[in-house]
């Protein structure tokens, strides 16, 4: 199959490098793997026979590339002129309007192409429209890294739960603001110092908004929602409240009583992001990054997952999706 | 709850239907039998019923049969929960309050260097009235614009 990766990022780029090392295991499924185009907002490398994975992975920039870069075309040629057989998302999130992830999808999605996304943003704005796009034409759309990042949440919904009814969802569903939660909780350190440390350490952008004040949390609420309790949440519909107002006090008088409070992200009947008080030996009561999801469901009770939901163990969800779309589906002809 | 039962057979049968109709799991019967008085024996009941409605039911049942209820006593099962609230607030004016009808088991506050009081309420309330306890709550920290921090 002839693969496209639309946005060369973090993710796009670390996708690649992933691919390379792990290029037996794909060949091994898909004796035609190819990459056949790599944009970036200034262009993009489109080669139809498939693109030199080995140079591509060694490079930070696209235009490093030579030849066959296209300068100044936008992804959106890409997309139309490469007929590839899947493509994969991984251009910024903006939750306002999801662009430009949502028209990649939507036009891939008219054209056949398989779609693997770990960009949030088109799924907040038009999750329902966007399944129903995939299903009208036969494709497969995945996005396991929108949420939680490397912890597979919708492949294990959809390969090991078919039989389960969703009860709830709860969980820790960004690292950074449990990375300042823990600093707090370990050393009773202030929020705006917490806040610094994570900055420095390039866990969250200068306006930390995104992550502080829940909005990164419940956008992955209003997807949850959407692909595993068959909701047409929005994200207006999610009650949020952030951490900016948690005191060291709040925290100290939490840690007495045996709790931490953390960043939690529910959704049942209510769609919710707020402070909540954990218990010390909860199984959401991780620290650090790391992120958790704790689910109930009818059969199997509760079940609870934890890993990293940011960062470079992204790209294991984004390549799975990959993977799972080379093993069930056919290349156009 | 004690029963005063007409001291003729049948009698306990009778009472007992009300119970099981509204879903009580009788946890003890103590027949009295060595203390009637005038004809009647006192009969008490431990019975465990899911909500205080069945409670209720049952006890208008007994009555509309004519059954004197010497004693009854409800005891609701009861929880343990804890909040804290982060903001200028007014803890006379929230006890005052009764909060949902908890009952206070611990109180503190916190507030040595930040703006903005902690306090943390450790609370004990019957099972049927933690939703509106959790939205009193709700109501006291939008009134004031403090966060709320509810358990899990």
């Amino acid at each position: 199959m002839n693969l496209i990766v639309v946005g060369f990022g973090f993710i796009g780029r670390n996708l690649i490098r992933a691919i390379r090392t792990k290029l037996d295991i794909i060949r091994g499924i898909d004796g035609e793997f190819r990459i056949v185009g790599v944009s970036d907002r200034r262009g993009f490398l489109y080669d139809k026979d498939g693109l030199d994975i080995e140079r591509l992975s060694a490079m930070d920039e696209l235009h490093d590339y030579g030849g066959a870069y296209h300068e100044g075309d936008q992804s959106i040629q890409l997309i139309e002129e490469s007929e590839a057989d899947v493509m994969v998302e991984a251009t910024p999130t903006n939750i306002r309007d999801g662009e430009p992830g949502l028209t990649h999808i939507r036009e891939a999605l008219m054209r056949g192409i398989h779609v693997v996304t770990s960009n949030k943003g088109p799924l907040v704005v038009a999750f329902r429209e966007l399944r129903e796009l995939a299903e009208r034409n036969k494709c497969e759309f995945r996005f396991e890294g929108t949420v939680a990042g490397a912890i597979p949440v919708f492949s294990l919904v959809r390969e090991c739960l078919q039989g389960d009814r969703i009860v709830r969802i709860s969980g820790i569903l960004n690292g950074t603001t449990n990375y300042i939660l823990s600093k707090m909780y370990f050393e009773g350190t202030s929020f705006d110092i917490a806040l610094k440390e994570a900055q420095e350490r390039g866990f969250t952008e200068r306006d930390p908004s995104y992550d502080v004040d829940g909005i990164d949390a419940a956008c992955k609420v209003v997807i949850l929602a959407n692909a595993l309790m068959g909701r047409n949440a929005k994200f207006k519909d999610v009650e949020r409240i952030g951490i900016r107002r948690i005191t060291p006090e709040a925290m100290s008088l939490a840690r007495k009583a045996n709790y931490a409070i953390k960043l939690i992200g529910t959704v049942d009947e209510h769609l919710e992001v707020a402070p909540k008080l954990v218990p010390i030996n909860h199984p959401l009561c991780v620290h650090g990054n790391l992120n958790a999801l704790h689910i109930v469901t009818d059969l199997a009770g509760e079940l609870t997952l934890v890993g990293y939901g940011a960062g470079r163990e992204t790209v294991s969800a984004v390549l799975n999706d990959v993977i799972s779309i080379l093993k069930v589906k056919e290349p156009r002809s | 709850m004690t029963l005063a039962l007409a001291d003729r057979p049948g009698q306990l049968l009778r009472a007992l239907e009300p119970i099981a109709k509204n879903g009580g799991n009788i946890i003890s019967i103590i027949h009295e039998r060595d203390k009637p008085s005038e004809g009647y024996v006192p009969v008490s009941l431990v019975v465990d019923f899911p909500t205080e409605e069945n409670f209720k039911r049952t006890r208008a049942s007994l009555e509309k049969m004519g059954i004197i209820i010497i004693k009854s006593e409800e005891v609701f099962e009861r929880v343990s929960a804890t909040f804290i609230l982060v903001g200028r607030i007014d803890v006379r004016k929230m006890i005052e309050s009764k909060i949902g009808g908890a009952r206070i088991k611990n109180l503190e506050v916190s507030a040595p260097t930040s703006k903005e009081a902690s306090v943390r309420l450790d609370v004990e309330v019957s099972v049927d009235s933690i939703d509106e306890l959790l939205r009193e709550l709700k109501r006291i920290a939008d009134e004031e614009e403090a966060v709320l921090i509810s358990s899990l």
